[in-house]
């Protein structure tokens, strides 16, 4: 009988990543209402000592598979080490951050444990002792809840969504073999770019700050730039701004620039023309800051600044660094 | 030396083939040689015409044609309309005319009434004023040579040439320089006869008289020498140019004719729709054989004259296009291809006298369609095929009746449909019309959310109404549109005039589809509209949009969609004119009106914008200098609204400019596009403070005295 | 080379997605549908695939009998062949038994390499690229913004927060195609005209001998929260309404 809540904690060059105690908090309420325990799956390479951290937010068993084979991130292997140990201990849930390592990962468990999985959840509860998983459908038009009929029943978990809550338990670690040679495996990470600056494109940004008119000039978008930086998104711009040869044309958004849909699209100085917004209003979320208080960018915004951008922006990027610090 | 006796008053007339008798076997000889070589030169070029291009029939409609041939062919109404070249091509065209008829005269008399009738009608009063005509008809085409010389070679405008760089060629100046010279010598014939003879009356070939009193103590034997030489010179001149025609640009003395004649007699800027769509292989023209003969004959009537180039709005602004080079371009290329075709099209024609087998033309028809295309993008360059905005105006200014604008079209469709190779900004717009039947992709089902709240039915709710209002895409989804139509509906509804919409059932004109070489797409969303509109039974539509008017209106009926169509303009000017809508409220500032292509040039709708603006009370109207037929285009039509202005000024911010040059506070206009563009260029050049543009509803509403309902925009939510 | 791109019909972006009163799925009346856009970029870069290296295109769709429209879409993109899964068993296939199916008609072909889309547009799982790889037993490469084919290998780019991976796999691989990938083309007509033409072969689940019962269900549908209308930020101060608009970012948005 299938039975525990466990999850994958993620980490990344050494450190836990925050959706591990997201996903380990989560896991703790869930087990507490049926009586389980957390157990966490931790890979990589000579990162046994992460292991105490996940304690902390009420995992009670740690199962470390340390390998050099683990190091970077290779789905088939850390697959094959996940399953290994799923297949050992039969956990009744498994969760996984909806990262961009996650959904990889459990999207590949879920053939090789032949099992159901929810993609990016917003909430996931128990319901009649199974896991009720919650997510949205249709670009959040709609929203579905899924139940899985197998063991584990797997989910991820949309990051940033659920709280992170200490429950500090004495976890337990237990070492297991992951049982993956380096050298069978098809594919190898060859490079890590870590500066992606510039190589971005807009298209796949997950934050676009942009710029218009109302920027006065190509010096305007330094801070832009900076907030940017700060949001790890790119910088964009309407075509008023590149007309005006204030950005290059790559970085134009708007009917005849790129279409765009970002988690986090950030209009500064843009009036909001219809050519401008058939670039971008499927974003997520819609932030605009514009003087005028009748510029149409705000009838589609989800939050709206009627202020000075020279005055708002930096200020912004000021708080966004501390809340990410 | 023989000295003439001197004629007396009385006997005024004059000795044809004087001083030069014996001449004229030899100069019936010359002519026949000047004739067969200038037959033979018009058979060659017959025989290219047949060449190359797809039937078409444009010998329909003989009257009209011939009306058509009259005006523009004998009275030159459109050359006129300028008047530095249009006097100088009169003077040089009339001038010749009479003298040709004056010659005509002249051998009419010495060959038939003479001797058939023994009558000399070239004689006593008639012959003085006869004289004194032809001296001032050759003084007119000796001015108008002198004009073209002047203009050419010393003012040169731009439009004789390209971007600054004239396209004078050697032919361009023997041909003025050959008439030039056949007047001259006719004029020093003519004085070299009345310095001899020298009768008094000849006064009045004043001319021939002034130049005369030079020879003074010239010798008779001389002068008669002078004389004969003179006359061989002329006569050659004359014969040598009735030669040159058809290998030079005279041709034009019978290709534009012609081309007046076959002018195309369907609504102005109609095009005609791709009929088959599942067994063609190629759509549109990529080579010249996807040309009907007339378009390739257009080529052949063009004289460089440049008044397309002139009034150019891609042109204007720095973009390589010129209607000019188009055309020409194309008449180049044609020449290069044209002598394999002439030959091939004899092959072929013996091939089927002799019965030739189907395998041998599948072959034929094979090694076509294998044939790359060279029209777009070798012989027209892609830049110059995708700057033009369809605003007609080198159509409509065309001295020689040449259609430019459909063949751009064409080699665009071969792009879009055949290739699919095209800007990709295009590419996402017309995908947006596929999927939501509208340029920006917004949700279909949010396209009747503008009317909710004003109590407009929609035609499903209730069918019994007398005009659909077609809204179009700029007034159901652009914010801005959108206002225009809330002000265009609440005129309507103040005047009482029953009108419903069809809300979410509507779709895409398809104009920018259809202009831009999707005629595909264009069909497919005409088809839709068709469909939706019959179900309704509907007969009177009004649009807000000068291109959904113009599509609906012109172009739906291919696909049986036959309804009275109205801008709201007319029906706005209409309201007015009946008293169905007053204006009390005077309105403030400085307004010019914008015309926009698809209304004005395309649809002649000029005057019902301005009498809708000089009705309103207090309002100060100012022209722009561009306006009427010769108004400048805002840079949005024929698809460009949603493509990249990467080459040269923005066309909008030219034309704002214009408006700004004339201080207006208010930009009127009567077109969605035209109210973007305008609106952007205020924008560009800083002036949004000072100026502002509204469409003629917008202005109408206020002057009513009704307000607008402004947005609640809530400061403060949080 | 033998390539494979799977695509999947969903409703457009734009659509309107209405919930069935009973919450048992969404009002399919009034939907335009068309080919999921990420399958769009797997499918023109199988076609770039083979006008480089040649050889040709199958495209695979699971679903109801509309889906052929996306199928003779892809063709007229210029894929060579197609294999149109069609069972109304299938009608309520998760990601799983889509996967099962696609693999089950994959193995009996030869590939090289396999194309589908990151996610579709309308479950948004993410799933069956991965799943499929699994169950041929290959390599997976998901979520790829640029691939460059070596022979046997291929090597990829492959964002992930903050950085990017270049990753080199043998073949045969799945690759889910990520927007940036590349530009899908337009259709031309002769295209459009010639794909009504190419050979699509139509099968059931009964053909393929899949268990067709889903691993995850979808229990219920439901409406979205009504999203709450656009706020304007009060106060005079601008600092203190750029700090409220980062908490509400963090905290309202989830975003940051």
């Amino acid at each position: 009988m299938a039975k525990g809540v466990w999850i994958v904690a993620e980490q990344r060059d050494g450190a836990l990543r925050k959706i591990s105690f997201e996903l380990a908090s989560t896991a703790r309420k869930l087990a507490d209402q049926t009586g389980d325990e957390v157990s966490a799956i931790l890979l990589g390479s000579g990162i046994e000592s992460l292991a105490a951290q996940l304690g902390k937010y009420g995992v009670d068993k740690v199962y470390v598979g340390d390998s050099p084979a683990l190091e970077p991130y290779v789905t088939e292997a850390h697959a094959a080490a996940v399953a290994k140990i799923v297949k050992e201990n039969d956990p009744a849930i498994l969760l996984l951050g909806a990262s961009v390592q996650g959904k990889d990962l459990a999207a590949r468990l879920a053939g090789k444990l032949a099992t159901g999985l929810a993609t990016d959840c917003t909430d996931v509860k128990i319901a009649d002792g199974k896991l009720l998983a919650v997510r949205p459908m249709y670009a959040g038009k709609c929203f579905g809840e899924i139940v899985t009929g197998s063991n584990p029943q797997i989910a991820s978990l949309r990051p940033n969504v659920f709280p992170v809550a200490e429950n500090a338990k004495a976890a337990q670690v237990v070492k297991f073999d992951p049982a993956v040679d380096a050298a069978q495996l098809k594919s190898k990470v060859l490079e890590v770019q870590k500066d992606t600056s510039g190589k971005v494109d807009l298209t796949e940004a997950n934050v676009i700050v942009s710029g218009g008119r109302g920027m006065k000039g190509p010096e305007g978008y330094a801070i832009l730039e900076e907030l940017a930086d700060t949001l790890h998104g790119c910088v964009g711009a309407s075509r008023a701004a590149v007309d005006a040869g204030w950005r290059p044309q790559k970085d134009q958004v708007g009917q005849t620039g790129k279409v765009v849909s970002p988690n986090l699209y950030i209009a500064c100085g843009i009036s909001g023309a219809i050519q401008h917004l058939a670039g971008m209003s499927s974003s997520k979320y819609i932030v605009a800051i514009n003087k005028d208080a009748e510029a149409p960018i705000f009838a589609k915004a989800d939050y709206g600044v009627v202020d000075d951008l020279f005055k708002v922006v930096p200020e912004l990027n000021s708080a966004c660094k501390k809340l990410l610090a | 030396m023989e000295h003439a006796k001197p004629l007396a008053v009385g006997n005024e007339g004059r000795e044809v083939f004087w001083n030069a008798q014996s001449f004229e076997p030899v100069l019936f000889l010359l002519t026949a040689l000047a004739m067969a070589v200038f037959i033979y030169g018009v058979y060659q070029r017959w025989q290219m015409w047949r060449a190359l291009g797809k039937p078409e029939i444009r010998w329909d409609n003989v009257g009209e044609r011939i009306k058509a041939l009259f005006l523009n062919g004998f009275l030159q109404v459109k050359t006129w309309k300028d008047p530095y070249p249009g006097i100088m091509h009169g003077l040089i065209f009339f001038g010749f005319f009479v003298l040709i008829f004056g010659a005509a005269f002249d051998a009419g008399e010495f060959h038939i009434t003479e001797p058939l009738f023994n009558w000399s009608f070239l004689r006593g009063d008639f012959y003085l004023g006869f004289s004194f005509l032809m001296e001032v008809f050759g003084l007119f085409v000796l001015i108008g040579i002198i004009m073209a010389l002047f203009r050419r070679y010393v003012t040169k405008p731009d439009r004789l040439g390209y971007k600054g760089t004239p396209d004078n060629t050697a032919d361009d100046a023997i041909v003025l320089l050959l008439i030039g010279a056949i007047i001259v010598t006719g004029f020093i014939i003519e004085a070299l006869r009345i310095y001899v003879t020298n009768p008094s009356w000849e006064v009045w070939s004043f001319v021939g008289w002034w130049i005369s009193r030079g020879f003074a103590g010239l010798d008779y034997a001389t002068a008669k020498m002078l004389h004969k030489l003179s006359w061989w010179l002329h006569a050659i001149l004359a014969l040598a140019f009735i030669a040159y025609i058809p290998y030079s640009r005279l041709l034009h003395m019978i290709t534009t004719p012609a081309n007046h004649f076959m002018m195309s007699l369907k609504p102005a800027g109609s095009l005609e729709p791709i009929r088959d769509f599942e067994t063609a292989v190629s759509f549109g023209a990529g080579n010249l054989e996807d040309f009907t003969w007339k378009q390739i004959f257009d080529s052949e009537s063009c004289t460089r004259c440049g008044r397309c180039q002139e009034g150019c709005p891609a042109y204007l602004s720095g973009k390589p296009l010129s209607p000019k080079k188009v055309i020409q371009d194309i008449k180049t290329h044609w020449l290069a291809r044209v002598p394999a075709a002439v030959k091939a099209k004899a092959l072929a024609e013996a091939r089927a006298k002799a019965g030739a087998t189907d395998a041998q033309s599948a072959e034929a028809a094979a090694s076509q369609e294998a044939a790359a295309a060279e029209l777009p993008g070798k012989v027209i360059d892609l830049h110059e095929l995708w700057a033009c905005t369809n605003c007609m105006y080198c159509m409509e200014h065309c001295s020689a009746s040449i259609e430019h604008v459909p063949k751009i079209v064409n080699m665009r469709q071969y792009k879009v449909l055949t290739e699919a190779d095209f800007a990709p900004e295009l590419q996402l717009t017309y995908r947006n019309m596929e999927n939501n039947s509208n340029p920006w992709g917004i949700g279909a089902h949010l396209r009747g959310d503008w009317a909710k709240d004003l109590g407009i039915k929609t035609l499903a709710e209730d069918p019994n109404v007398e005009y659909l209002f077609y809204v179009g895409c700029s007034g159901s989804f652009d914010d801005r549109g959108k206002k225009v139509s809330v002000a265009f509906a609440k005129i309507l509804q103040a005047a009482g005039v029953s009108f419903g919409i069809l809300g979410n059932e509507e779709g895409c004109c398809g104009d920018s589809a259809m202009r831009g070489g999707n005629e595909y797409l264009f069909q497919a969303l005409a088809q839709a509209n068709v469909a939706v509109m019959n179900g309704y039974g509907v007969k009177k539509i009004i649009t807000t949009c000068p291109h959904g008017y113009n599509a609906l209106k012109k172009d739906y009926p291919n696909f049986d969609g036959k309804y009275e169509v109205f801008h709201h303009t007319e029906i706005i000017a209409d309201l007015i004119a009946k008293g169905k809508i007053t204006l009390p409220k005077s309105l403030e500032g400085q307004f010019t009106y914008h015309d926009s292509c698809f209304l004005g040039r395309y649809n002649e709708i000029y005057s019902e914008p301005r009498k809708i603006l000089s009705a309103i009370p207090g309002l100060k109207f100012v022209e722009m200098e561009r306006n009427l037929d010769k108004s400048f285009c805002c840079g949005a039509g024929g698809a460009r609204m949603w493509m990249e202005e990467d080459q040269g000024e923005r066309i909008n911010d030219m034309r704002t400019d214009q408006a700004i040059a004339v201080k207006a506070d208010t930009v009127a206009v009567a077109c969605p596009f035209c109210l973007t563009m305008i609106s952007d260029g205020i924008k560009d050049r800083q002036m949004t403070e000072k100026m502002v543009s509204l469409d003629v509803a917008e202005i109408v509403l206020k002057a009513m005295g009704i307000e607008e309902t402004k947005p609640q925009v809530d400061v403060c939510t949080t | 080379m033998n390539i494979i791109a799977c695509v999947k019909q969903v409703p457009d972006t734009e659509a309107q997605i209405k919930v069935k009163a009973d919450g048992s799925g969404i009002e399919e009346g009034q939907i335009k549908w068309v080919m999921n856009p990420y399958d769009e970029f797997g499918v023109e870069e199988a076609l770039r695939l083979k006008e480089k290296n040649g050889g040709d295109v199958t495209i695979i769709s699971v679903g109801p009998a509309r889906a052929m429209e996306t199928i003779r879409t892809a063709l007229a993109m210029g894929a060579d062949k197609g294999v149109h899964v069609c069972d109304p068993v299938l009608d309520k296939a998760d990601a799983y038994v889509t996967a099962a199916a696609l693999a089950a008609v994959i193995k009996g072909m030869p590939y090289d390499i396999i194309f589908c889309g990151q996610r579709a547009i309308d479950d948004d799982s993410g799933q069956v690229g991965a799943i499929l790889a699994e169950m041929l037993d290959i390599p997976q490469l998901t979520i790829i913004t640029k691939v460059e084919y070596a022979g046997s290998t291929i090597k990829a780019i492959k964002p992930i927060e903050g950085a990017q991976l270049l990753i080199e796999t043998a073949l045969p691989c799945v690759v889910t195609a990520q927007k940036g990938l590349n530009e899908p083309r337009y259709a031309s007509l002769p295209g459009i005209m010639k794909a009504k033409k190419k050979p699509v072969d139509v099968k059931n689940a009964a053909a393929l001998g899949i268990a067709v019962e889903a691993k995850a269900k979808v229990v219920k549908t439901i409406p979205p929260p009504a999203r709450a209308a656009g706020k304007i930020i009060c106060g005079d101060d601008p600092a203190q309404k750029a700090v409220e608009v980062a908490r509400l970012l963090r905290e309202e948005a989830k975003v940051i």
